[in-house]
């Protein structure tokens, strides 16, 4: 498609954004307590058998993928809602949306509620949601996005203690498993994860497909959106639950991981080299899951000997950033 | 009132505490550039908006072609209506052609691929309004000037038989004014597309419109040709401008010269 740039450019930078994930993915399958080499990891895939074999399929198979997985929709969840918002600082990481999704995960442990993680998941994302979109309402009808931002932020900080609150309650084994993967964690992932990040995952990409042309639309503006022949608010309310969703996928099978949502948009779109919010979101996915993936590979061999949950690294990489853009905002006179 | 083309009937618009517009029934000349004049905050960028149902009336209707356009299906009226808003905002970074291309979609089917009608739609609207060798520019590094044209490309590639525009000359130097409102007199003589819009500047309304509707402080004061509307006393009633009208010396049409 023509239409962005020139055509040589964005090609080199799909590859680019593409060699990267594979890089990550190879690193991943790789690195370890045991270091496997290509051609191990070549030869199990091929044959079925040896070192490789075993890592592709059991020890650290499961977790790449489902890192893959995670990082992806938890990336396109964050361009949806940079994109409604026109501001990079709009995630469902940083808007609360994700803490929510882990606290109704919690309760639902805690609890002994036997419903799926996500729908659990989901439930608690869209009552955070519900709750920004409450809390921020004005009369006028028209609220800023960085008051949208704010009020997200002061939710994640609640639902977050919430979840403290529960796990403080549990048994002492129970409350270690709990903390650890509300750190955001991919340690021990098997081949349901997988399964159930990439069914669920593909679903809602589907979906959101459907609703890039309205994206596009308003992108323009509301009201030029309604003369090209949007259903406005029918179509920002689609996407708004479609990026909640997208993030709940990703909370259920690694925990509320903090700054992926966030990074992966604007990192993606500067890779790419792309506007158009059909490769934006693409671009965000494919940005998320490479970081995701180098997060979890880091967080297992940088202390050897010791698994940090993935979140611990994400945060790490993302918390300088997120500084950085609040500084920006205090440039232009935003905050 | 039924039949042809744009029309209201005992339109109001506005809320209880402040009408704007009370009770107005008029018609849209079909296949002629109409302007919407008056003073500020007399409601004409509130009438251009109800017309495109941007703003829903308080009571009363617009119809299009005799039909209610809050009934009208709204990718269907899209086809038929397109309209640019005042001083739209582009995403950031976004090229001219990928805005003009976003004219195309309530034309496109929910997965029709981008068709050869498409592109060559989208490649007429940027040839009429000068932008081709431009098209792959990022629309934040054009002049004041270009970025209004590359919005007007944007509904000229929307392709509907009625097109408005609220001010889109705000902000723009004179001569990029006269460009812009050229090229829009160019698309109504030569598509024979309706063009409405609304107005600042009385003497270019004049210049370039068949059909005025002038606003005062409560309401319609005068429609008509430019004849009609432009005279002493509808400028006093509509702005409490003195003025004298004299003919153009280059077009013969009314010139305002207030003092």
């Amino acid at each position: 498609m023509s239409g962005e740039g020139s055509a040589r450019k964005i090609v080199g930078g799909w590859l680019l954004l593409g060699g990267l994930l594979a890089a990550a993915i190879l690193l991943s399958l790789m690195v370890g307590q045991i270091m496997i080499t290509p051609a191990e990891l070549l030869r199990g895939l091929m044959t079925g058998a040896g070192p490789g074999s075993l890592t592709l399929r059991v020890l650290r198979g499961p977790s790449t993928l489902t890192a893959v997985g995670a990082g992806a929709v938890l990336g396109a969840s964050g361009a949806i809602f940079q994109i409604l918002l026109r501001n990079p600082l709009a995630a469902p990481d940083v808007m609360g949306f994700m803490s929510g999704a882990g606290c109704a995960v919690v309760a639902g442990v805690a609890f002994g509620l036997f419903i799926p993680l996500p729908i659990l998941a989901a439930i608690g994302g869209l009552v955070a949601a519900l709750l920004v979109a409450g809390l921020a309402f004005h009369r006028s009808g028209r609220q800023s996005p960085l008051t949208l931002i704010l009020v997200g932020i002061g939710i994640g900080f609640f639902a977050s203690a919430v979840s403290s609150f529960l796990v403080l309650r549990m048994p002492p084994q129970e409350a270690a498993d709990a903390q650890r993967w509300l750190a955001g964690s991919l340690t021990a992932r098997n081949w349901g994860h997988v399964l159930q990040v990439f069914g669920l995952g593909a679903l809602l990409f589907v979906v959101l497909a459907l609703q890039v042309r309205a994206m596009a639309l308003l992108e323009l503006g509301d009201e030029l959106a309604a003369g090209l022949g949007a259903h406005v608010e029918r179509a920002r309310y689609g996407l708004i639950c479609t990026g909640v969703l997208l993030a709940a996928v990703g909370v259920a099978v690694a925990g509320p991981v903090p700054f992926v949502a966030m990074m992966a948009g604007p990192l993606g779109m500067r890779i790419a080299g792309v506007r158009h919010p059909a490769s934006r979101l693409t671009a965000a996915a494919i940005a998320g899951a490479t970081i995701t993936v180098l997060a979890e590979v880091i967080s297992r061999s940088a202390i050897p000997g010791l698994q940090l949950p993935v979140g611990v690294m994400t945060g790490i990489m993302g918390a300088p950033y997120l500084l950085w853009l609040l500084w920006k905002e205090v440039e232009a006179g935003e905050l | 009132m039924t039949g042809n083309g744009l029309t209201t009937t005992s339109l109001t618009l506005g809320y209880r505490e402040r009408v704007v517009i009370r009770e107005l029934s008029i018609a849209v000349p079909d296949q002629r550039v109409t302007s919407i004049l008056g003073p500020n905050g007399c409601g004409k960028s509130t009438f251009l908006k109800a017309l495109a149902r941007l703003i829903a009336p308080a009571s009363g209707q617009v119809r299009l072609s005799g039909d209610d356009i809050g009934k009208i299906d709204t990718r269907t009226l899209a086809r038929r209506l397109s309209i640019l808003p005042q001083s739209p905002k582009a995403p950031e970074g976004i090229t001219v052609s990928d805005l003009v291309r976003r004219g195309r979609t309530p034309w496109r089917g929910l997965l029709a691929p981008w068709s050869e009608e498409d592109a060559s739609i989208c490649a007429q609207a940027l040839q009429q309004v000068g932008l081709s060798d431009l098209a792959e520019r990022p629309i934040d590094e054009l002049s004041g000037g270009q970025r209004q044209r590359a919005w007007i490309a944007l509904v000229l590639a929307q392709n509907t038989p009625y097109l408005l525009l609220d001010e889109p000359t705000t902000w723009l130097d004179l001569a990029h004014q006269l460009e812009v409102l050229s090229l829009l007199q160019k698309r109504n003589r030569d598509h024979g597309t309706t063009v409405v819009t609304v107005l600042h500047d009385l003497n270019l309304a004049v210049r370039f419109s068949d059909h005025l509707f002038l606003f005062g402080a409560n309401g319609l004061v005068a429609e008509g040709t430019p004849e009609e509307v432009i005279t002493p006393d509808n400028l006093q009633a509509a702005f409490g401008l003195r003025a004298l009208v004299m003919p153009d010396p280059l077009t013969g049409r009314p010139m305002i010269v207030p003092y």
